[in-house]
């Protein structure tokens, strides 16, 4: 008997067809993996099963027996547990607190913390899951976090496990010690739904895989053995693409923009400890790391966002300092790693967009007024030359698919030639089509002599797109080498500390 | 200790009873927030509260239903703020300022309706016997101090003990994880936003039933607004609340002291609005709101 | 591609924005408010038939009509001007009493200089208390994380018992049993438009105003960062935009307008400065601006429409004793709907439903 099926799902939305007549179905006891691009509709398809947003069409089953799922206290009953991909965990709350909520224990009208932190504990120790049940989770680290979203499901007694791109966060380690949790979980008779886009991951974990593209359900319930990535990749994207392709640069120039000393306390913790860095023009430098190691600071430093508590910046020798708007006509070119909070203002128009950061510039303004026309006419080519897919650049950025946002911000930091490019995830949630088209723009601008420093939680980006990679941990620059030194699970122990790296300078 | 007798204690008391408002539309405040709904209304709660405590009150001849019909004045402004906010997804910022402006322009027309006069109403059965007793400052309350003190301490514990506060908090951070984790969200937040109604509605039947006996035009002038800051500085914990709204109170005192002592009247009237402004640039810099004001389930 | 232009225009018709919205949020709050006059005695139909004869019957009621919607203007495009860089400025009223108490300081000095340099510098003595007392709210925002809102509800109280000390004190009137200045000089009043009413040149100074607040914030470059700040700080500051410095002027900006809400009441309409002269105008702007849906020369029209039911409604007080306060509750309703089109929406759909089903029910019984 199959523990979930999913019969003729249809999801509209005003604009698309999120979900159309999937069929989904999966085993008692398998690991089976939802494969697919960002918004081919897996994140949705799920949450209809987990009761977050409801079908417009189609039947769910569970153990065989047709149910109503309209809100995720239904799915819970019917033992169905989710770790979503942003997790959904409160900060300023604790272990314990994050985990019994909903279902809490009492003692007369008041929650028995006592029982609830016992209870926890046991099953922390039960899994191996080595995390303190009183702790807040703000002190986790991403791996123990999704641990605790994990207990979260199994204390409510899940049969069913649904993981939202489980490791797009982790470490190659941390990915091998989830692929043992699961494994151990299927042993006890759970059965788990893996939504990922990645291949290789598909083939180590999962015993069957349904692909999704465009809302449509390609292929339902193959079993992975037999499969090729290559036939996993066709079915997913529709089209053959080689996200292998790649050329690097071992003549690099001068060095274009050096970094030293450069200290940031936060709140008196130290979050960038003596970190340098150097990179050379006509070289892309990549910063390899897990989140939440000093990566978004030290981008706000290099932007001129942020003022460190030390640092000597010399941009083609020369010392740079002040604030982000100097640091622009510097020629310091800046990706922002996330779109939506730093890239765009998404109400305005693509025009208005295209030219933030530069709107002071002579060509778009005079003495504080706009020149309307010389900015339509730029945005209208650079959205021609940067291939934006848009009706024309009066339409609100917030219309727009995050590849093309994406492309927008890639278009304005390019056409104003900067000599350095902070890029900081510059592919993070877009199609394969848009990453391919940015990443070629990278190695272009590589190529003109450009100084790049690649700020990515992508280990495949950064080991494809780098001249030479460098590792942060703990605010530190902890090995920096040529790209062909290190495989992926060496970068993976220097990413968490495991091994301190060697490195010569460039 | 002559002095301290004649100045000091009838202050402290005074202080004490101009703060006892102060406390109730806070404690209400922070239930409010801590669902994640921004409590910028309460100045509305608290006059519909006013205004309906005298009707009823008007029409019964008795302070007691006067001060049921306030809560229930108070739980209506509430009920109208939460089905907007949260049903309708209307800004809160907006929506508090909006019914703000309900609440004077509503109490000032019906006023006129009911009384025919536009400034104040008519005088009403109200609350006029204190507690006594020999401890001084206490002795001069009514039985509302005991209300007060009943609503901090069960607020706290209902807050931060019970299953309900549990979820309420969990909301209030985050609700989508609370909607993930099977909470009904909406319900939470309407339960939230109606206990501030109610503690604001009686915060304001205070004000017009035992400070006063009648309903006067823009009743509450500006302490809704106040008692946002308080909440604020009380970092949205009844037991917090206390001394920051004590700290008010005490100015509201010392103004009213000072009243006729020679210092032109309108000057010392700003003291309270000053010290509100004092802690908004000094006391509250590093408050963190809860991460989830705002914020829908489903965004 | 036919049948994604059709979701896509449904999907327009499905959002409720703009005019639309404005218009039927207003309609629906003439409407409830028609009720609450109904239930209490009086006859909707005749108190609203009454004040359009009122607002317009005569050159005398245009005349009023003009006057009260010239405040309103202001105070809306004070407050809408603000709401672009995201910021409500509750604390409109208070700088509309600086910004008079400002126009009074200097109009009613006599500085024997001829009418185009005094009035001006009446004018600007308005702006300029306006401007720094809004200004203050921003930079408490800015340098300690103020909450605006409260920050400016407090300074409104404070601004209006500081004129009021004043007028009760240093600047009072000689010999005047009333709390006010003495008149301001012939030199620096505004010129009216008919000799026998209170309207002035002031009306036109608005209109202007509108205008220019529109080509600011669309055509400059700062009008364009403080759209940027108020709709994203953190790409605005990304950008090089300094928050800080939008915030504070957008609120300097601000506060100037409503000062000459406050300079032009004084210098135009009782020509001197009266304590407690304002009847709500800074709130009342907060319902100008959403009826205005925002949009500065939108500003103009919902000035007018709540000029003419100010100005009728006191036409209507005096003949009939009906409160003028309902006005104010049109406008704090029109306030909420504006803000709630998902309500709107919905109150629209209930009709909408009722009378689909009714069809429905004539078909089945046809």
């Amino acid at each position: 008997m199959n523990a979930v099926e999913m019969h003729g799902i249809v999801k509209q939305y005003p604009l698309v067809r999120a979900l159309d007549n999937v069929n989904f179905e999966v085993e008692k006891g398998e690991i089976h993996s939802i494969l697919g691009e960002n918004g081919a509709g897996k994140s949705t398809l799920m949450n209809v099963l987990y009761g977050m947003t409801t079908c417009d069409e189609g039947e769910i089953l569970i153990d065989g027996k047709k149910v109503s799922i309209k809100h995720p206290s239904q799915a819970i009953a019917l033992g169905i547990g989710m770790v979503h991909q942003h997790f959904m965990l409160t900060p300023v709350m604790t272990v314990t607190e994050n985990i019994i909520v909903g279902s809490e224990p009492v003692k007369g009208p008041f929650v028995d913390y006592k029982t609830a932190s016992k209870k926890v504990a046991e099953m922390i120790e039960e899994y191996h899951f080595g995390i303190d049940a009183n702790a807040r989770v703000q002190t986790l680290s991403v791996g123990q976090q999704q641990r605790v979203e994990i207990l979260k499901a199994l204390y409510r007694g899940a049969n069913i496990l649904i993981l939202d791109e489980p490791t797009a966060v982790l470490t190659p380690q941390e990915v091998e010690e989830l692929f043992v949790v699961l494994r151990d979980l299927k042993a006890a008779g759970k059965s788990i739904i893996i939504i990922t886009h990645k291949l290789k991951e598909t083939q180590e974990i999962a015993d069957r895989v349904s692909v999704l593209r465009a809302g449509v359900m390609i292929d339902s319930g193959l079993p992975v053995k037999g499969c090729s990535i290559n036939d996993l990749a066709l079915m997913m994207v529709g089209r053959k693409v080689d996200l292998s392709f790649t050329r690097h640069r071992d003549d690099p120039g001068d060095v274009a923009f050096e970094v030293k000393d450069l200290n940031l306390t936060i709140q008196g913790v130290p979050v960038l400890k003596d970190l340098a860095l150097k990179v050379r023009k006509g070289q892309i430098l990549g910063i390899a790391g897990i989140e939440g190691n000093g990566q978004t600071e030290l981008i706000e430093v290099l932007t001129g966002l942020r003022k460190p508590d030390s640092m000597t910046l010399l941009k083609d020798g020369e010392p740079l300092s002040g604030n982000a708007a100097r640091f622009l006509s510097a020629g310091v070119g800046h990706i922002p790693e996330d779109r939506l909070k730093r890239g765009l203002v998404t109400p305005l128009s693509i025009e208005d967009n295209i030219i933030l950061g530069y709107h002071k510039l002579n060509k778009f303004a005079n003495r504080g007024i706009r020149k309307a026309g010389a900015i339509h006419s730029f945005a209208e080519e650079k959205v021609e030359e940067f291939k934006v897919k848009t009706p024309n650049v009066l339409e609100k950025c917030s219309s727009l698919s995050g590849g093309n946002q994406q492309k927008v911000i890639i278009a304005r930091v390019f056409s104003q030639d900067p000599d350095v490019l902070i890029a900081a995830q510059p592919t993070r949630g877009v199609d394969v089509g848009a990453q391919e088209f940015i990443h070629s723009r990278l190695l272009d601008l590589r190529d003109q002599g450009k100084a790049i420093i690649l700020i990515s939680a992508d280990l495949d980006e950064v080991r494809r797109l780098s001249d030479r990679v460098a590792v942060i941990y703990d605010g530190r620059i902890v090995a920096e080498s040529n790209h062909d030194e290190w495989d992926e699970m060496e970068l993976g122990l220097l990413m968490t500390g495991g091994k301190e790296g060697g490195g010569e300078s460039a | 200790m002559g002095i301290i007798l004649t100045y000091l204690i009838p202050i402290l008391a005074s202080t004490v009873s101009m703060s006892t408002p102060l406390i109730f539309a806070s404690v209400g405040g922070a239930f409010s927030v801590r669902s994640g709904v921004m409590a910028l209304g309460l100045e509305s709660m608290m006059m519909c509260g006013a205004f309906g405590a005298v009707l009823g009150s008007y029409y019964s001849g008795s302070f007691v239903v006067g001060l049921l019909c306030g809560m229930l004045g108070g739980m209506l402004i509430g009920l109208f703020h939460a089905v907007l906010c949260v049903r309708y997804k209307v800004n809160q910022v907006i929506s508090g300022i909006g019914l703000n402006l309900l609440a004077t322009a509503i109490t000032t027309l019906l006023m006129q309706i009911v009384w025919g006069n536009k400034g104040t109403s008519e005088m009403v059965d109200s609350i006029d016997t204190s507690i006594g007793g020999p401890i001084p400052i206490i002795s001069e309350q009514s039985f509302n101090f005991f209300v007060m003190i009943a609503v901090v301490v069960i607020g706290w514990i209902v807050l931060f003990k019970t299953r309900y506060g549990l979820r309420l908090r969990m909301v209030g951070e985050n609700p989508r994880a609370a909607s993930s984790m099977g909470l009904r969200v909406h319900a939470l937040k309407y339960s939230g936003v109606i206990i501030c109604g109610i503690l604001a509605g009686y915060g304001g039947a205070f004000l017009s039933l035992d400070q006063l006996n009648m309903f006067v035009r823009d009743m509450t002038a500006g302490r809704g607004y106040i008692a946002v800051a308080i909440n604020i500085l009380g970092r949205y914990n009844p037991l917090y609340i206390v001394p920051c709204a004590l700290l008010f109170g005490f100015c509201d005192a010392v103004q009213i002291y000072l009243q006729g002592q020679g210092v032109p009247s309108q000057l010392i009237q700003m003291l309270p609005y000053l010290a509100t402004l004092l802690v908004l640039a000094f006391g509250v810099r590093h408050i963190q709101a809860p991460a989830g004001v705002g914020k829908h389930e489903d965004d | 591609m036919k049948k994604k232009n059709d979701v896509q225009r449904e999907n327009r018709l499905s959002r409720l924005d703009g005019a639309p919205l404005s218009i039927i949020s207003l309609l629906i709050s003439i409407v409830i408010s028609a009720v609450i006059l109904a239930v209490s005695g009086y006859n909707p139909f005749e108190a609203y038939s009454a004040i359009i004869a009122g607002a317009f019957g005569s050159l005398r009621g245009i005349a009023q009509t003009l006057t009260q919607a010239t405040p309103l203007i202001f105070t809306g495009l004070a407050f809408t001007l603000a709401k672009k860089a995201n910021l409500i400025n509750l604390g409109v009223e208070g700088q509309l009493y600086m910004g008079a108490l400002g126009a009074a300081i200097v109009g009613t000095v006599d500085l024997h200089l001829p009418m185009v340099i005094h009035l001006p510098l009446a004018i600007l003595g308005g702006l300029i208390l306006g401007a720094l007392f809004g200004a203050l709210i921003g930079f408490l925002k800015v340098k300690f994380g103020s909450n605006e809102v409260v920050a400016g509800v407090m300074l409104n109280t404070i601004a209006t018992l500081f004129v009021s000390y004043l007028l009760n004190g240093p600047m009072l009137a000689e010999g005047s049993s009333v709390a006010q200045t003495e008149r301001v000089v012939e030199s620096a009043r505004l010129p009216r438009i008919f000799q026998s009413y209170q309207l002035t040149i002031a009306i036109i100074i608005a209109v202007i105003a509108c205008i220019l607040v529109r080509w600011f914030i669309n055509r400059t470059t700062l009008g364009y960062e403080i759209r940027c700040v108020g709709l994203n700080p953190k790409a605005a500051e990304t950008a090089g935009i300094s928050i800080g410095k939008v915030l504070i002027l957008s609120m300097c900006i601000s506060g100037a307008i409503a000062g000459m809400a406050g300079a032009s009441h004084v210098l135009g309409v009782d020509r001197r400065l009266i304590d407690g002269f304002s009847s709500g105008y800074g709130f009342n702007g907060i319902a100008v601006s959403a009826l205005a849906a925002e949009n500065p020369v939108g500003v103009i029209f919902a000035g007018l429409v709540f000029g003419v039911l100010k100005a009728g409604a006191m036409e209507l007080n005096r003949s009939t004793g009906i409160p003028t306060e309902f006005v104010d509750v049109i406008q704090s309703m029109v306030v909420i709907f504006v803000s709630a089109p998902l309500l709107v929406k919905g109150m629209l759909h209930i009709k909408n439903n009722y009378s689909g089903k009714k069809a429905a029910k004539v078909a089945k019984e046809a």
